[in-house]
């Protein structure tokens, strides 16, 4: 008797463990939608309802956005949840998180996710159907034309971006050059004058794996006058594309940038970035291949910031001027969003509205031209950023495909680039040649999956 | 083992619970088996022959992920990579955590410190911090080379260096060798001081003690060592996430971390979960030919 | 071979053990001592040599770790609160379902227990990795991706999933005499009752050390929060640490390191307070058959 019963009880025992298990369960994803969104810093709520954001970005950045939000909420009353990180493995969550239906209901996009993600226009709302609460007519065409895929305006685009060089001067003086490096011919003597004169271990430039393939391609499209891919085409022959690499060696050859190994052994890499090295922070490192809207980031990481300067763009052939922009990155309401009018209003807010003049140049020039008025009246618009903006538009002559950034090709490790470049400098091909067959392969193959959708 | 069972007469179901008790205090564990490790483990065995990725959805696939899997080199590499890692890690640790606890066994004063000592690296060595510690202390202009400048050694770019970045992550595992060292100190205390006095009477040196004495009596722990060490080599994944991110140029790249890499970067979940299907057959493998070599050199007492 | 001889061999052979011990130790030691003195350094002096006493002593490092906040979602404290909020249930279960199936598996006799037992046994195999994408895909239809109760850090836990202590625990089991049980059985008491009046309170030292492992893992765990957690005020302290090393602003060194630190000083707290029930319940339990 005494044992059916202790029986039933063991049989109790594991069913409660079950029950309880599917209680909480079921209650907790019930509740997924408020307890996440209201956070546990939000005061009491208004009953304005909520929303959730994110973003990738530096520490000013995430300040930037934490005081926009806060204007958000006290001109609204809704609350806005936040999810933010550093761009190192921002990406691999996103994914998961659009795939699991997880994502935040407004996200900071990169160009090429509308693509990549939403190549049939499932995760992002057609923000023309909010065209009454976003004033869509302080966008440029061309840009709202960039974020149309399968026919949604998926994401507004933030602002327009592209490569420059930026230096630090001091370290440059220092090697006894005065002057900006303009030409080709002034890098490599550069080059010459910081290893003769500072040391070896002091470079007028550090370039990552993919900052050598923008470098790269800006030197092809101007060398041959035509982009690197049009409709979806690898315009290059890999005997064009091997004078390219060679054309990056040649950097390395002449000391103007470190080999990988270099910059591998002072701990930049995929996951830490040059800026967080000491060879940048002490001048050591003294230039960089980055986008516009990253000059103050870089400024700030500086020991003695008073010798960072915008540099020019350098013209390397004699077919056009190369390079490129392309929107640097959108905000998009994701398909999984609750209150969809309230995000459309968040996104108005930061874009056109008061919020622009608080994010100020965070994310880049504002590409809204009311956003940008915005901006400039509240001061919020950092000279650096706009002067390496300017120089940009000005110069680069193509636009660049989405495909370039996919993750096939850009992650870091295992993308193409990034094994292409670091195999190239690590002395892991025989000629360029092969590289370049590589290279060419693995961006071929990747226009083809995208066709593909 | 078995229950007190009192000669009264039961009816058959009761007589059934009686057999069965057993099974009752089993049914969590079988819930959580079926739900959390079975099924996850045959849908990974699904999805291994598709190209499933989150955003293109699923297809057959046949075996052409395994196909990749022994053809490209990426994939060949992480999987040579890991056995380099297991094969020297896992010897380095045990015969470490044999030699410290073989010396910690003569009546050493302090054992407890010593031991204490010897033991925090394997509390602590899977966190983050950790992690952050070793990148400090072998950077180009580390701790680690600063010291070696001192005997005039021109240290390696530890991590920059395609043969010596495995290498510091195996000693970040080689550091942790506590956790083997106590088991060892365990069984060492276990083996009867009769056998070592019969063997110093006969005129036996130490060394040959050691080897024939001490080693045989205490294969059953160096078995159990041997084994869970090489199960948890095989799925080493936070040190070459945090140290060096797989590099450089993923000579570091262990098969869990190209598992992730596939699954949470590049959404290839059909080409991960055939990876990490490679991954498990080697080490089911090895776990076979371990257990089954343990009748010619594993000796149990009892 | 003299006595005297015999003497000076013993006292070489004592004075080249301890030599040993204590290098070894110091090696093993070094770069926590270091990581100590590190955090009270300038980042400029960090880098500077290797001894691990500061010449100018600073609290920087600590005052940028505690008051690191990004804008009031997560700090370090917080980030100590969520990780217990999910390890501390996580331990309690795990002991619970563990001991539960450890007792079904060693005590009892039935139909199909040693072949429940093979597939226990090699689930300890089973290397993690190949189940992370099934239950990723799982737990999202589940809905518990960024659970705000933690759901799939501990949920499975409840069923004995932990299979490493199960182990344990059936090993440990199995060196309780059968006699006291029989005893209290034929006293009256069900096999509940001996579970909990007489098997739990001899295991009890083992229960500790299985709970203390279970704490000391879940607290390092870093894969599993990196996938489940992605809201910033419920990051737990691992990826805590990941998301300062992270920040854009340079590298502090100095702040990263005493964050580090601080990060496992609860873990050494613990150890210190309870090594013997560590040592003790990984050297008892592990090797028997």
């Amino acid at each position: 008797m005494k044992k059916a019963i202790a029986l039933a009880l063991a049989g109790v025992m594991s069913v409660g463990l079950l029950a309880g298990c599917g209680s909480t369960g079921n209650s907790s994803s019930a509740s997924t939608g408020t307890d996440a969104a209201t956070g546990e810093t939000s005061t009491t709520s208004s009953g304005a309802g909520s929303l959730s954001i994110s973003w990738w970005g530096g520490d000013s950045r995430h300040t930037a956005y934490q005081n926009a939000l806060a204007a958000f909420t006290e001109e609204t009353g809704i609350q806005v949840d936040t999810h933010y990180g550093a761009w190192s493995g921002w990406e691999d969550q996103t994914s998961a998180a659009l795939y699991s239906g997880n994502a935040e209901d407004v996200m900071q996009v990169n160009w090429n996710w509308l693509s990549q993600y939403s190549g049939d226009g499932s995760k992002f709302v057609d923000l023309n159907e909010y065209s009454d609460i976003i004033d869509l007519s302080q966008f440029p065409q061309s840009t709202l034309d960039a974020c149309t895929v399968a026919g949604k305006l998926q994401a507004l685009p933030v602002s327009m971006t592209g490569r420059i060089f930026y230096w630090n001067m001091n370290t440059f003086k220092e090697a006894g050059i005065e002057e900006v490096p303009s030409t080709l011919d002034d890098l490599y003597a550069a080059g010459e004058a910081f290893k003769t004169k500072l040391g070896d271990d002091y470079y007028p430039l550090a370039m990552g794996e993919y900052d050598r393939m923008l470098l790269m391609t800006f030197y092809l499209e101007s060398t041959y006058g035509k982009p690197w891919v049009e409709d979806n085409t690898l315009q290059y022959t890999v005997e064009e594309i091997a004078t390219g690499i060679d054309f990056i060696q040649s950097l390395e050859d002449n000391h103007v940038i470190p080999s990988l190994q270099t910059m591998n052994a002072a701990g930049i890499d995929g996951n830490n970035s040059i800026d967080k090295s000491e060879q940048w922070i002490n001048g050591m490192y003294a230039g960089i291949f980055e986008w516009d809207s990253s000059a103050t980031k870089y400024k700030g990481s500086l020991a003695d910031p008073s010798g960072f300067t915008v540099g020019n763009e350098i013209k390397f052939g004699d077919k056009a001027n190369g390079g490129f922009s392309k929107v640097s990155m959108g905000l998009a309401i994701t398909e999984t969003c609750q209150d969809k009018e309230a995000a459309a209003q968040l996104i108005n807010f930061l874009l056109n509205g008061d919020g622009a003049g608080i994010m100020g140049s965070e994310c880049g020039i504002p590409n809204s031209a009311s956003g940008l008025a915005a901006a400039e009246a509240a001061g919020a618009v950092d000279e650096l950023v706009l002067e390496a903006n300017t120089k940009v538009m000005q110069f680069v002559d193509f636009q660049l495909d989405p495909t370039y950034e996919s993750n096939d090709l850009k992650a870091n490790p295992g993308g193409v680039y990034t094994d292409v470049f670091g195999g190239y400098s690590y002395g892991e091909y025989t000629d360029s040649t092969e590289a370049a067959t590589d290279l060419y392969d693995g961006v071929t193959e990747a226009l083809e999956d995208a066709a593909k959708g | 083992m078995s229950t007190a069972s009192a000669p009264v007469r039961r009816s058959p179901f009761k007589k059934w619970c009686d057999q069965n008790t057993g099974l009752f205090f089993l049914i969590p564990w079988i819930l959580g088996f079926l739900i959390f490790k079975f099924y996850p483990f045959a849908s990974s065995l699904y999805y291994s022959f598709t190209d499933m990725n989150f955003f293109k959805g699923i297809r057959e696939y046949g075996i052409m992920n395994y196909i990749d899997i022994f053809t490209e080199k990426e994939t060949r590499t992480a999987l040579l990579i890991t056995f380099k890692y297991a094969f020297i890690t896992v010897p380095l640790k045990l015969v470490f955590a044999l030699f410290i606890a073989y010396i910690l066994n003569f009546k050493i004063k302090f054992v407890n410190l010593f031991r204490t000592v010897y033991y925090i690296p394997s509390i602590l060595g899977g966190s983050v911090a950790i992690a952050v510690l070793w990148r400090a202390l072998f950077r180009d202009t580390g701790v680690i080379n600063t010291m070696l400048g001192f005997f005039g050694i021109q240290g390696p770019d530890w991590l920059a260096d395609r043969t010596w970045a495995l290498f510091i992550i195996c000693l970040l595992r080689v550091w942790q060798f506590g956790s083997a060292m106590v088991l060892f100190l365990a069984a060492l205390k276990g083996v009867s001081v009769d056998l070592y006095e019969a063997a110093t009477i006969d005129g036996a040196s130490k060394t040959r003690q050691f080897f024939s004495i001490t080693v045989p009596m205490i294969t059953p722990v160096i078995f159990y060592n041997l084994v869970t060490q090489i199960a948890q080599a095989f799925q080493e994944f936070n040190g070459p996430y945090i140290i060096t991110g797989g590099g450089p140029r993923n000579s570091t790249t262990l098969v869990a971390l190209l598992v992730y890499n596939y699954a949470f970067k590049e959404n290839e979940m059909g080409m991960a979960c055939a990876l990490a299907w490679v991954m498990f057959v080697i080490v089911m493998v090895l776990t076979v030919i371990a257990f089954s070599s343990q009748k010619h050199w594993v000796y149990y007492a009892d | 071979m003299t006595p005297m001889k015999l003497e000076t061999r013993h006292k070489i052979a004592r004075f080249f053990q301890y030599f040993v011990l204590i290098v070894v130790g110091f090696v093993m030691i070094y770069p926590l001592l270091w990581m100590i003195g590190a955090t009270f350094k300038s980042n400029a002096e960090i880098f500077t040599g290797i001894g691990f006493i500061p010449t100018n002593p600073t609290l920087d490092g600590y005052v940028a770790a505690v008051t690191q906040n990004y804008g009031g979602d997560i700090n370090i404290w917080r980030a100590f609160l969520n990780t217990y909020s999910y390890v501390i249930p996580k331990v309690i279960f795990t002991v619970i379902s563990s001991v539960i199936a450890a007792y079904g598996f060693s005590r009892f006799k039935f139909k199909g227990r040693d072949i429940l037992f093979s597939i226990m046994i090699s689930t300890l195999f089973l290397p993690q990795v190949v189940l992370n994408v099934p239950q990723y895909l799982m737990y999202n239809t589940f809905g518990w991706i960024n659970s705000p109760l933690y759901l799939p850090l501990w949920v499975p836990t409840l069923f004995a999933t932990e299979t490493y202590f199960v182990y344990q625990l059936v090993q440990f089991m199995r060196s309780i005499p059968h006699d006291l049980d029989e005893a209290a059985s034929i006293d009256g008491c069900g096999p509940v009752k001996i579970l909990y009046k007489i098997i739990c309170p001899m295991l009890s030292p083992s229960l500790v050390a299985c709970g203390l492992f279970q704490f000391m893992w879940s607290c390092n765990d870093f894969m599993g929060p990196l996938l489940y957690v992605t809201t910033p005020t419920k990051y737990p302290m691992s990826i805590f640490v990941k998301l300062s090393m992270d920040g854009d602003a340079g590298f502090n060194w100095n702040r990263i390191l005493a964050l580090s630190l601080i990060s496992i000083i609860p873990q050494l707290v613990v150890f210190f307070c309870a090594q013997d029930a560590f040592i003790d319940g990984i050297a008892a339990g592990s090797v028997k058959g």
